[in-house]
C-alpha cells in the first residue's frame, strides 16, 4: 500500500449565507475549487495533464442536495464549476453528515492502490435556502425517517437529547455535574472557534453562565435536556482537501507534507433504540464509535498518547461528550473529568477542536468530515494561525453520521 | 491589559448606549451601570441590551439607574461610556458632570459619530483630559464589529494603547485608530457614497429619484443595503448632521458632495425622518388592505409616495446573474463595458469611492488599510481595497481610474500617491458582491 499525502485544500468561510447573497451552487463551487487549488499549489493545468494520463480523480462528499438545492449527480456537476474537470472520474458520496468522509476514504484507497496520483476530495452542503423547520426535515433522513424522523418537528435534537439521557442513566454521574460539563463543552468550542477566521460563531457571544442556564428565553429547550447552547448550527459552506501520492510529490519536489496514518470505518444499527439495546453489554455508550476508534489506532500503531489534537464531531455537546472516551482520553464514563481538568481544552493535554468544532466552526453536513479533515492538515503542518496546537505530530478525527451511525475515524500526521 | 471591572453606560436607554452596554457586559463580563432618564427606561433598555446579545445570563452584570445615581455609578467605575444625543451642548454638560465624581485614571470615552473629541475632551480639567477618548461602534455592534479609536493630543499614550488592546482582545471589535475630524474616517466615506446617491436623486428627479438611484446601486454593487435605504434606516436627521458636519467644519476637496440636498431637507424639516417615522421619509411602510405591508417611495416631483418602479438595468440584470453564478470578473467586465447612462453611473461612483476612502484612509486613518477595516465591519460594504481588486479581475486598476476618471479628479487626491501604496487587502471581495434574490 502506498503513503497518501495531503498537499492542501481550503475551506469557505462558514459565517457566509450564500442564499443571502444571492448566490447558487456555482458560485460555492467555483470558489472552493479555486481557493482549493491555491491552497494545495495546484492548478487547471496539473488536472488538465494527468488527466491525459488518467492519474487523478474527484470524489465530492454532499448529503442531500437533492432535497436543499434540487440537484444530484455531484460528482459530475464539478465540470460545470470549471471544464478542467472534463474527462476526469468523479462520483459523489454519501453517509449523512459523514458524507465526506466517505469521499475521502474513496480517494485514499484509490490513491494506496496506486490507481490515481491525485484525488481531490470536494465537501459541500448548501443549507440556508430553506427554513429551519424545513431543513430539519431533511435532516431527519439521516435517521430512519419513517420510524424516527417522519412528522416528527427537530428529530436529530430529540435523538441527542436521548444519548445524554443515556450517557446519564449509564454512568454514575452526578446530573448537575453531567449538564455542568455539556455546557463547558459548549463553551470550550466557542472559545476555540473565535481564534478560527473562518468560522460560523466567531462574533458570537457564550459564555458559561449563558451555556449552563437551559429553558431560558435566549437558551430554549432544543431535544430533551439539551438547549439551543448545545447544538451546532447549520450554515453553508465548502471544503477542499487534495491528496496525492508520493510519486506526485516527487515528480513536483513537493516535501515534508503530512500523510493519512490509519482510518477507521464502522456502522451501528441505525434505529437509536436498537443501538441503545445493543449497547447494553458495553462500557461505551457507543460502542461502534470506539471500535472505529480502536481501528484505527490498530491500523496506524498508534495510541492516545501519540495523539496531540482531536477534532470531533459535536453536532451536540453530547456527542462530543461521548467521543472523549471513544477517544481514549478518558475511561468511559470518567468524560466529565477530562472537560472539568481542562484536558480537551486548548492549553490542555489533550485539546479537541481548537477549530470550535461543529458548535463553533459550525455545520455544512456534507462539508464537516473535510472540514476536520483540512484542520489536523493545518495542525501537523504547522499552518492553523491563531488556533494552532504547539508542535502537534498527529492528529485524529471522529466524523459521524446520523445518531452515530456511521463512524468514520482517520489519523493524520507526519 | 487594563482591568475593567465596572462600566457607566450615560445615556443607556438610546439605541446605541443599550447596545454598547450589552458588548461591556457580555464579552467584558463587566458590571455595567445603565444610566437613563428614568428608572423604568433603564429597566426595559436592560431586557433590550440581552436581547441584543442573545443572552439572558448576561441579566445580571446589567444594573439599572437613573441621573441621580450618576454620580455614584461614576466613582464606582473604571469606565464610562458617554451615549447621550448628537448635540455638542448635551455632551459637553454630560461630560463636565461626569468630572466632578470620577476617580483618577478613570476612561472616559464619548460614543459620538463625528463631534470634535478634541472640544469635548476640553470640557474637562486638564488633569482628567488625558484619560478622554473617543469610542465610536457601530449599530448595530453585535454583528459591526467596527470601532474607531479617536485620541486627542492631550490623551495619555500608555492608555490609548491599553484601550485598544481591551476593545480588541476583550470586547472583540475591530479597532481602527483615526484622527479627530469630523465624521472621523467610516461616516466620512460612507455618507459621501450616500449623500452622493441622494444629490443624484435629486439630480434624477425625473427618472424616478430614490428608487432609481437605489436601482443603480444594488447588491451587485457590493453592498448589503441599498444606499438610500440605508439613509432611511439611520435616519435622515442623522444623516443631515453628519454630512453638515463634514460641510461646514472641514476643508474637504470633495466638500460639495457633503452638500445635503434641498428634498432631504424639507423632509427633515417635516418630521419625516425614514422609518424611525410614522410619517415615513425616503420610504414610507404601509398597511394594505389584506393585511399585508408595502414598502412606497417618496417621489421628489410630487412630494409624494408611490409604488416603486421595477427598474429593469440591462447591465444590472447581467451583473446579477454573473454574480449569482460566482462569475465575478465577468460581471465587473459588464460594468466597465455597458454604455447605458446607469451603468455608467454606477462603475463612476464605485471607483470614486475606491480612490476618495483610500485618500481618507491615508490622511486620517493612518494606513491604507484603515478604510477596508471601516467599510467592511461597520457598513458590510465591499472596503476599497477589496473592491479595487475585484476590478483588477479585468485589467489594471490605475489604467481604469485613468480611463473612468478624470484627471483633474485623480490629482486632486493625488492618485499617483494611493496606487504607490496600494496593498493587498485583507478582505474577500466576493462576500460583498451580491445578486438580488
Amino acid at each position: 500500500m502506498s503513503k497518501v499525502y495531503i498537499i492542501g485544500g481550503a475551506q469557505t468561510d462558514f459565517e457566509r449565507n450564500w442564499t443571502k447573497e444571492g448566490k447558487n451552487v456555482m458560485a460555492l463551487l467555483k470558489e472552493i475549487i479555486a481557493d482549493g487549488f491555491k491552497g494545495a499549489g495546484i492548478n487547471e493545468e496539473t488536472v488538465t495533464s494527468l488527466n491525459e494520463e488518467n492519474r487523478v480523480a474527484c470524489f465530492v462528499g454532499n448529503f442531500i442536495a437533492e432535497k436543499y438545492i434540487e440537484q444530484g449527480h455531484l460528482g459530475a456537476l464539478l465540470t460545470e464549476a470549471n471544464s478542467c474537470f472534463n474527462g476526469v472520474p468523479s462520483a459523489r458520496y454519501e453517509a449523512a453528515c459523514a458524507s465526506s468522509s466517505a469521499a475521502l476514504d474513496a480517494a485514499i484507497t484509490k490513491i494506496q492502490n496506486d490507481d490515481y496520483d491525485l484525488a481531490i476530495v470536494v465537501g459541500f452542503e448548501l443549507m440556508k435556502t430553506v427554513d429551519s423547520k424545513t431543513g430539519s426535515d431533511f435532516l431527519g433522513m439521516a435517521a430512519y425517517y419513517e420510524a424516527e424522523a417522519k412528522e416528527i418537528a427537530f428529530p436529530f435534537p430529540r435523538l441527542f437529547g436521548r444519548l445524554a439521557d443515556e450517557l446519564l442513566s449509564k454512568y454514575d454521574v452526578d446530573e448537575k455535574r453531567f449538564m455542568d460539563a455539556l455546557a463547558s463543552i459548549a463553551v470550550i468550542n466557542y472559545e476555540n472557534a473565535k481564534r478560527n477566521p473562518l468560522s460560523q460563531t466567531r462574533k458570537w457571544f457564550m459564555n458559561f453562565q449563558q451555556a449552563s442556564a437551559r429553558a431560558t428565553d435566549t437558551n430554549p429547550l432544543v431535544g430533551g435536556r439539551l438547549a439551543a447552547s448545545d447544538c451546532s448550527q447549520i450554515t453553508d459552506g465548502a471544503v477542499m482537501v487534495v491528496l496525492a501520492s508520493e510519486k506526485f510529490l516527487k515528480e513536483n519536489n513537493i516535501e515534508d507534507k503530512p500523510f493519512v496514518k490509519g482510518y477507521g470505518h464502522r456502522v451501528a444499527p441505525m434505529l437509536f433504540d436498537k443501538k441503545i439495546a445493543e449497547a447494553k453489554n458495553s462500557d461505551y455508550v457507543l460502542p461502534w464509535t470506539r471500535q472505529a476508534v480502536l481501528d484505527a489506532y490498530h491500523r496506524s500503531g498508534l495510541t492516545v498518547d501519540d495523539i496531540d489534537v482531536f477534532e470531533t464531531h459535536d453536532c451536540f455537546t453530547s456527542s462530543e461528550y461521548a467521543a472523549i472516551s471513544a477517544f481514549g482520553i478518558t475511561a468511559a464514563g470518567d468524560e466529565y473529568k477530562a472537560v472539568e481538568d481542562g484536558t480537551i481544552s486548548f492549553t490542555g493535554s489533550k485539546p479537541v477542536n481548537p477549530s470550535g468544532g461543529l458548535i463553533g466552526c459550525g455545520h455544512p453536513v456534507g462539508a464537516s468530515g473535510a472540514r476536520m479533515f483540512l484542520d489536523l492538515y493545518k495542525q501537523v503542518s504547522g499552518t492553523a494561525g491563531d488556533y494552532q496546537i504547539k508542535d502537534a505530530r498527529n492528529g485524529m478525527m471522529l466524523n459521524i453520521g446520523g445518531s452515530a451511525t456511521t463512524s468514520y475515524v482517520f489519523i493524520v500526521g507526519r | 491589559m487594563r482591568t475593567i471591572k465596572t462600566v457607566t453606560v450615560v445615556g443607556a436607554n438610546g439605541t446605541m448606549g443599550c447596545n454598547v452596554s450589552a458588548i461591556f457586559a457580555s464579552f467584558g463580563n463587566a458590571k455595567v451601570y445603565m444610566v437613563s432618564r428614568n428608572i423604568e427606561d433603564a429597566k426595559a433598555a436592560v431586557e433590550k441590551a440581552a436581547k441584543s446579545v442573545r443572552a439572558t445570563a448576561i441579566t445580571a452584570n446589567l444594573i439599572p439607574a437613573d441621573y441621580s445615581l450618576l454620580s455614584k455609578c461614576v466613582a464606582e467605575s473604571d469606565l464610562i461610556f458617554e451615549s447621550v444625543a448628537e448635540n455638542f451642548e448635551t455632551k459637553a454638560e454630560v461630560t463636565r458632570k461626569i468630572a466632578e465624581n470620577i476617580r483618577e485614571k478613570t476612561v472616559i470615552c464619548s460614543g459620538t459619530s463625528g463631534l470634535s473629541i478634541t472640544s469635548l475632551a476640553q470640557q474637562l480639567p486638564e488633569e482628567l483630559r488625558g484619560c478622554y477618548l473617543g469610542v465610536h461602534m457601530f449599530n448595530p455592534p453585535y454583528y459591526m464589529t467596527l470601532c474607531e479609536v479617536i485620541p486627542t493630543e492631550y490623551s495619555d499614550k500608555a492608555l490609548l494603547n491599553d484601550i485598544k488592546d481591551y476593545l480588541a482582545e476583550v470586547l472583540l471589535r475591530t479597532v481602527v485608530e483615526v484622527a479627530d475630524v469630523p465624521a472621523f474616517l467610516g461616516n466620512r466615506i460612507g455618507f459621501q457614497f450616500i449623500n452622493q446617491a441622494m444629490q443624484l436623486a435629486q439630480d434624477k428627479a425625473e427618472r424616478g429619484g430614490i428608487d432609481y438611484v437605489d436601482a443603480i446601486f444594488g447588491p451587485f454593487s457590493g453592498r448589503a443595503m441599498y444606499p438610500l435605504v440605508t439613509s432611511d434606516f439611520v435616519g435622515l436627521d442623522v444623516h443631515k448632521a453628519i454630512v453638515d458636519n463634514v460641510y461646514f467644519n472641514t476643508e474637504d476637496k470633495a466638500r460639495d458632495s457633503f452638500v445635503f440636498p434641498e428634498f432631504a431637507r424639507r423632509l427633515v424639516s417635516e418630521g419625516r425622518l425614514g422609518r424611525k417615522s410614522a410619517k415615513g421619509g425616503l420610504y414610507r411602510r404601509e398597511k394594505t388592505e389584506d393585511g399585508k405591508s408595502r414598502i412606497l417611495v417618496y417621489d421628489i416631483m410630487t412630494d409624494g409616495y408611490r409604488e416603486q418602479t421595477e427598474y429593469d438595468f440591462a447591465f444590472a440584470g447581467k451583473m446579477n446573474a454573473f454574480i449569482k453564478n460566482g462569475e465575478y470578473s465577468s460581471a465587473i467586465a459588464e460594468l466597465l463595458t455597458d454604455v447605458s447612462a446607469e451603468a455608467r453611473l454606477c462603475c463612476e461612483a464605485l471607483l470614486k469611492y475606491i480612490v476618495y476612502s483610500l485618500r481618507c484612509s491615508l490622511d486620517f486613518g493612518g494606513s491604507i488599510h484603515a478604510a477596508d477595516d471601516v467599510m467592511a465591519t461597520g457598513y458590510n460594504w465591499c472596503p476599497p481595497l477589496a473592491m479595487l481588486e475585484a476590478f483588477e479581475t479585468v485589467k489594471g486598476f490605475k489604467q481604469i481610474a485613468k480611463e473612468k476618471l478624470a484627471a483633474e479628479y485623480l490629482e486632486r487626491y493625488d492618485f499617483e500617491e494611493i496606487i504607490s501604496k496600494v496593498e493587498p487587502s485583507k478582505y474577500d471581495y466576493r462576500r460583498y458582491f451580491r445578486a438580488s434574490r
